[in-house]
């Protein structure tokens, strides 16, 4: 990152915003990550050490939302929905076009979702941002997550587990588990000669 | 299209796209972005793209057939929703839909497999000018208040009631009733919005 928050390779011309912590050893491939963040939080999205955003990836972000990135986390292309918290693990493996959302940005109810859609025009930019109460995101470490995948608001994924492609996550996943589907359910837990298997 | 205010306001590299092709409507109000926007706009009907009043559409791709007639209400608001029309799209006012969602009103290529290969000919560089195989069409239709999440899939012939609430990731591949609330692949009903 040069001294005015620019990335010297990036093929969009915009900045790292201020309260975007990014360790020095962290890769972000654009700033178009971020045109749809608005957070005023302090350290609002936190790059931990080894942690890396490439092309796809967007961080919409609304004024109370924070997110983090573990340790070594490789985020290919998620659009990040968050306005109170989404958090990603150590090494945790994210897909391109995941979207994982703490909230669903309009009410459940049709009439009030009208009144949001009227509020909409006269907004710059022109957002949908209706107070609905977000439920935090929780992916932990070493959790992988395959390509179109949704994880949706509330939604906690345990260690080591691994979200198969175009799953839609509605509901929590123990820790070393492997779901899939839409819904997505549980396949098979990981053995114990899978959990004890070690690099080599 | 964008006021020049409006166009001031937004982040560069958004809204780079010039004017839309003639048989385009916009009615006032309604902000269209996106340089990719027509680049697949084929359609040679009158009035091929309606998009009514105070619409937002942000990255959205109208990709319509020579035939294809999409129309849009009022007060709707899409943001990188995949429009592949062949025939028709009716969309009622107050309707969302999220991020990379897909609509089509076709099945693209014919299902019998001789027919198939008929088709991959007549698309092929070497088919220039040689008919295609029927392929089935059939209109969507989606009425006022729906709401469709991201990376949602919506087929041809669906008809989406008013009100209904499609959670993302859904793929819809019958008749949604109004007010019902679904997800799943294929998307099943798991209850009703109040």
């Amino acid at each position: 990152m040069t001294p005015d928050r620019r990335l010297e390779w990036d093929w969009y011309p915009g900045t790292i915003p201020e309260n975007v912590v990014i360790d020095e050893t962290a890769y972000v491939e654009t700033t178009f990550s971020f045109t749809f963040f608005r957070s005023q939080r302090s350290a609002a999205i936190r790059y931990g050490r080894g942690a890396s955003t490439y092309l796809g990836t967007l961080f919409d972000v609304g004024p109370q939302g924070r997110v983090t990135l573990g340790q070594f986390a490789l985020v290919h292309g998620a659009r990040i929905i968050c306005d109170a918290e989404v958090s990603i693990g150590d090494y945790a493996l994210i897909s391109w076009n995941v979207v994982l959302m703490d909230t669903y940005r309009v009410p459940l109810d049709a009439a009030s979702r009208r009144r949001e859609l009227e509020l909409v025009p006269t907004r710059v930019p022109r957002l949908a941002c209706a107070d609905v109460p977000a439920r935090p995101v929780r992916l932990g470490a070493n959790v992988w997550i395959g390509f179109d995948a949704c994880v949706l608001p509330g939604v906690t994924i345990g260690e080591g587990s691994i979200i198969g492609a175009r799953s839609v996550v509605a509901a929590d996943v123990p820790p070393f588990t492997i779901v899939a589907g839409n819904p997505a359910r549980v396949i098979r837990e990981l053995t114990e000669e899978e959990k004890n298997r070690h690099a080599t | 299209m964008t006021t020049t205010d409006e166009k001031a306001a937004l982040a560069p590299g958004r809204w780079t796209h010039g004017l839309p092709p003639p048989n385009v409507v916009l009615q006032p109000g309604t902000l269209l972005s996106g340089d990719l926007a027509f680049k697949r706009f084929r359609s040679k009907v009158e009035r091929a793209l309606v998009i009514g009043a105070h619409c937002t559409m942000d990255g959205v791709h109208f990709d319509l057939g020579e035939q294809g007639r999409v129309t849009i209400g009022d007060y709707c608001y899409f943001t990188n929703a995949v429009l592949l029309c062949e025939l028709e799209l009716l969309i009622g006012n107050y309707v969302l839909i999220g991020w990379n969602t897909t609509i089509t009103d076709t099945d693209f290529h014919p299902l019998a497999p001789a027919e198939r290969i008929a088709d991959a000919i007549a698309c092929s560089p070497l088919g220039q000018g040689r008919p295609r195989p029927a392929v089935v069409k059939r209109p969507v239709v989606i009425e006022d208040n729906v709401w469709i999440g991201p990376n949602a899939t919506i087929l041809k012939g669906v008809h989406i009631g008013a009100g209904a609430f499609v959670e993302p990731g859904s793929m819809v591949t019958r008749d949604v009733p109004a007010r019902a609330h679904v997800l799943g692949n294929p998307a099943q009903i798991i209850g009703e919005v109040p």
